[in-house]
């Protein structure tokens, strides 16, 4: 059974006042952004030492500890991607509502980074969902990873929020409508081999 | 008695034209109750299996756990691991030799040090030259070691701590650790994954003012370590987590190959490097906490005490490193990396007599930097193995080479992908909420177990 | 009652306590980290010192370096005299989603063209800018800092006291070995001798 998810439209204070609704909208969501921590490997610590104390990334309006990817607006994917956890990325993505964002945190996510010609590194995580904004490091300090929140917040200022430019801007990955069933679907058995 | 076909004839027993043809039915017509109770449960139809993970805020990492539950109580627990698989150990296999401690320094990634310095020993134990790596390398190597032993401890403490619910732990660990990682950014440059330890020595010597800072940080740590034990040690609810919690004792140890804090809880003083010395570790004074609860909590015990150790050790380091200057790096230029005094800002670079000398005056010392640096130093062939006593447990590396400059195999012997093996163990029979307790005090690190 | 008042009193000195102390945490954005000169951010390039040798682009364990040039040669100066040959540099760049920050470039470069830098403010949108072109590279140049004083009792050259004589950041060309044919001894500070 298909869930026919309409995509997200702006509403009607939009009409009346689009410069001050697209200020306030885009100043809620810049500063509050719910994160969900994908880390997988050694980018993990650095990224939890950025939501401790000394460096603090709750300052900036990013609530770590978000329950799960369903009360999340960010998603920060820290660590290399194996093929192996390629599909859970893709399933947690995919979990997420409308609008989310995706850091790329450190060189294996970005583009595979050390292990860019090992054969079971997924090359990016950018080869499963669309990211936002890439911090380079291996792994980052955790300044750049708050200079990076910085850069996808001055990115939100900017969003417009015509209806036909956001899904413009969210394409080919938010018009496609997700049955509930591909998104719960057991492993997909290899073709049948005809000898 | 637990026939179906007897239930026909049984006036008060269940029909079988209401149920499924192969729902098995059990009725109890007298006899003993237990025997009925068996069979019941060896059908395991009550079964709920929980998949935790591989993505999940407790788990150390990318580790899934599958668990069958029987209401609150785990009856099975199988770890499904590999998720962080990247083949660092095939990548190492087109490296050159030195350019292998970049990637093997990846992989226990909250032990960094402890990967290059087995990496290196063993490496140097297959070129023959264990006992011409310098005085002041074998001490910087240790204090290194000590550092990178009590930020690996605090954070499987912080993050087992956040996983029961304490967050304050948490905080003051990363405090800690942040003090150390300022240390190692002085030293290496990187707070991480600093491929620091090269088979030989180091790779630069530390800089001015790195004794000083360490002797200010050392009472500052300690002070941090105390407020770690004044919220663990005594705290009920801690005690009553973790106390009896994840029980191993020492047979199942050494059934299982465990190594590390698990084994010294269960009662065993076990430490290479009491055991088997590397390192100059057997100059240094310095003790094996040992508990006997064999539970979660005298694991706890263990590191904390561990951390006390070690800053003991480092305190013995600085004092040797201020006691006077000298080589870093192995004499025999056929295998020194070009490390010598260096003048750029960060310590590399190369110093301007080296820079002369192979510019200007001697054609052999240019062929052999480009040599060195383009091919890498040949390890004559053979194997060997070399082990370290990292923060949780032995971690060994065995190296085979066929002569050449690139490595035929590295294979490491890493203590998490053993220690992991104990989940099963430590946490059947236990609820739910007790196999995070087991797994955060197992402290496995996935990139070690996966590599 | 009062071992509940004074249990009441420890937790409320606890938060009290707690609340004048300052806080651990370094502001950002507003205040940057002082970060010591070995801190590698970013590697920076000296046009002028690179020689095209390529040792950096092969030591790179993950071959991020990209470099190309080609061979100009110069009139012979004096008559009779050889015609010399020396490398221009095309194009030189650096792949930053996928170093790995080992310094080994660093380490090898016999020129000393390439410095870290602490440099880490670079995140980017869009991924094609992490490849940074010899240009940005070069300009990173002044935020490498100066080289930190040796272990004062090591025994300094002579060598080792130009170099800390001279400020790099004033005369970038002084002090480092600019490209020479070897049996030329370098000297920091001369003319370019032909």
């Amino acid at each position: 059974m298909t869930t026919d998810l309409p995509m997200p439209r702006v509403g009607a204070g939009q009409a009346a006042a689009p410069k001050p609704m697209r200020l306030v909208l885009n100043w809620g969501r810049r500063y509050s952004l719910w994160v969900f921590n994908f880390g997988l490997a050694c980018c993990a610590i650095e990224f939890i030492a950025a939501s401790m104390a000394r460096h603090d990334f709750i300052r900036l309006g990013v609530i770590p500890f978000a329950p799960g990817p369903r009360q999340a607006d960010l998603m920060v994917v820290s660590g290399t991607v194996t093929d192996k956890m390629a599909p859970a990325v893709r399933r947690l993505y995919d979990q997420m509502p409308e609008p989310k964002y995706v850091i790329s945190f450190g060189a294996c996510s970005n583009s595979g980074g050390p292990y860019w010609d090992s054969y079971c590194v997924t090359k990016g995580v950018d080869q499963l969902i669309p990211v936002d904004v890439y911090v380079p490091g291996c792994p980052p300090r955790p300044e750049a990873l708050l200079q990076g929140i910085l850069v996808l917040q001055q990115q939100i200022a900017q969003e417009k929020l015509q209806t036909k430019s956001l899904r413009g801007r969210l394409g080919p990955y938010a018009g496609r409508r997700a049955s509930a069933a591909e998104v719960s679907r057991p492993l997909v058995a290899p073709p049948e081999q005809t000898t | 008695m637990t026939d179906t076909t007897q239930a026909q004839s049984d006036p008060y027993g269940a029909t079988t034209h209401d149920v499924d043809e192969d729902t098995p039915v059990l009725n109890a017509v007298g006899g003993d109750w237990d025997e009925l109770v068996d069979e019941a449960t060896a059908l395991h139809e009550e079964r709920i299996v929980v998949n935790m993970g591989p993505q999940h805020p407790s788990t150390h990492g990318v580790l899934r756990l599958i668990l069958e539950l029987d209401g609150e109580t785990v009856t099975e627990a199988r770890a499904g691991i590999g998720y962080l698989h990247t083949g660092i150990e095939k990548n190492m296999e087109f490296r050159t030799w030195t350019q292998g401690v970049t990637f093997c320094t990846r992989m226990d990634y909250v032990m960094p040090i402890f990967n290059e310095a087995s990496y290196c020993l063993a490496v140097e134990k297959a070129l023959g030259i264990t006992d011409q790596i310098p005085e002041r390398a074998q001490t910087i190597r240790v204090l290194m070691m000590e550092f990178n032993r009590i930020t690996s401890h605090l954070v499987a403490l912080a993050t087992g701590g956040m996983e029961m619910g304490a967050t304050t732990v948490m905080t003051i660990g990363f405090r800690e650790r942040e003090r150390i990682l300022s240390i190692f950014e002085m030293i290496t440059g990187l707070r991480m994954n600093n491929a620091y330890i090269r088979p030989g020595g180091v790779a630069t010597d530390i800089p001015a003012g790195t004794i000083d800072k360490i002797r200010e940080t050392i009472p500052l740590v300690r002070k941090g370590i105390h407020e770690l034990e004044a919220l663990l040690n005594e705290n009920p609810i801690l005690k009553g987590r973790t106390v009896d919690v994840g029980y191993l004792d020492l047979s199942g140890c050494m059934a299982l190959g465990i190594t590390g804090p698990m084994l010294r809880a269960a009662g065993l003083p076990h430490d290479l490097r009491k055991a088997e010395p590397y390192c100059g570790y057997e100059t240094y004074d310095f003790d094996i906490p040992t508990r006997d609860t064999c539970d979660a909590y005298g694991r706890l015990r263990v590191r904390i005490d561990e951390m006390h150790e070690s800053l003991k050790i480092v305190e013995q380091a600085v004092d040797r490193l201020d006691a006077g200057p000298g080589p870093v790096m192995v004499a025999d230029k056929k295998i020194a990396w070009p490390a010598q005094l260096a003048v750029g800002s960060d310590g590399q670079g190369n110093s301007l007599d080296h820079i002369r000398e192979i510019m200007g005056e001697s054609m052999e010392s240019l062929i052999h930097h480009f040599k060195l640096v383009t091919e890498g130093f040949r390890v004559p062939p053979g194997q060997a193995y070399a082990a370290v006593e990292s923060p949780k447990g032995e971690m060994g590396c065995h190296v085979v080479s066929d002569g050449g400059t690139r490595p035929y195999r590295v294979h490491f012997r890493d203590p998490s992908f053993n220690n992991l093996q104990a989940v099963a163990a430590t946490a059947e029979g236990g609820s739910v909420a007790d196999v995070i307790v087991a797994v955060a005090s197992i402290d496995p690190v996935m990139g070690g177990v996966d590599r | 009652m009062t071992k509940f008042l004074s249990g009441l009193a420890k937790g409320m000195a606890t938060t009290a306590r707690t609340m004048t102390t300052h806080a651990h945490t370094q502001q950002y954005p507003h205040v940057k980290p002082e970060l010591p000169s070995r801190s590698r951010g970013v590697i920076a390039l000296l046009e002028e010192n690179c020689t095209s040798c390529m040792l950096c682009a092969r030591e790179c364990p993950d071959w991020c370096i990209y470099i190309d040039s080609h061979k100009e040669t110069t009139p012979p100066t004096t008559e009779g005299g050889r015609a010399r040959q020396h490398n221009v540099l095309d194009r030189f760049a650096i792949d930053f989603s996928l170093c790995m920050y080992c310094g080994i470039c660093i380490e090898v470069c016999p020129f000393d063209a390439l410095f870290w830098s602490p440099e880490f403010e670079y995140s980017t949108t869009d991924i094609r800018d992490l490849l940074q072109e010899k240009e940005t590279l070069g300009q990173w140049m002044p935020t490498v800092p100066a080289p930190e004083p040796l272990v004062p009792e090591l025994p300094q050259t002579e060598a080792q006291q130009l170099v800390v004589d001279v400020e790099p950041e004033d005369d970038p060309a002084a002090g480092r070995t600019t490209k020479r044919g070897a049996g030329e001894v370098p000297r920091p500070g001369t003319e370019e001798q032909p």
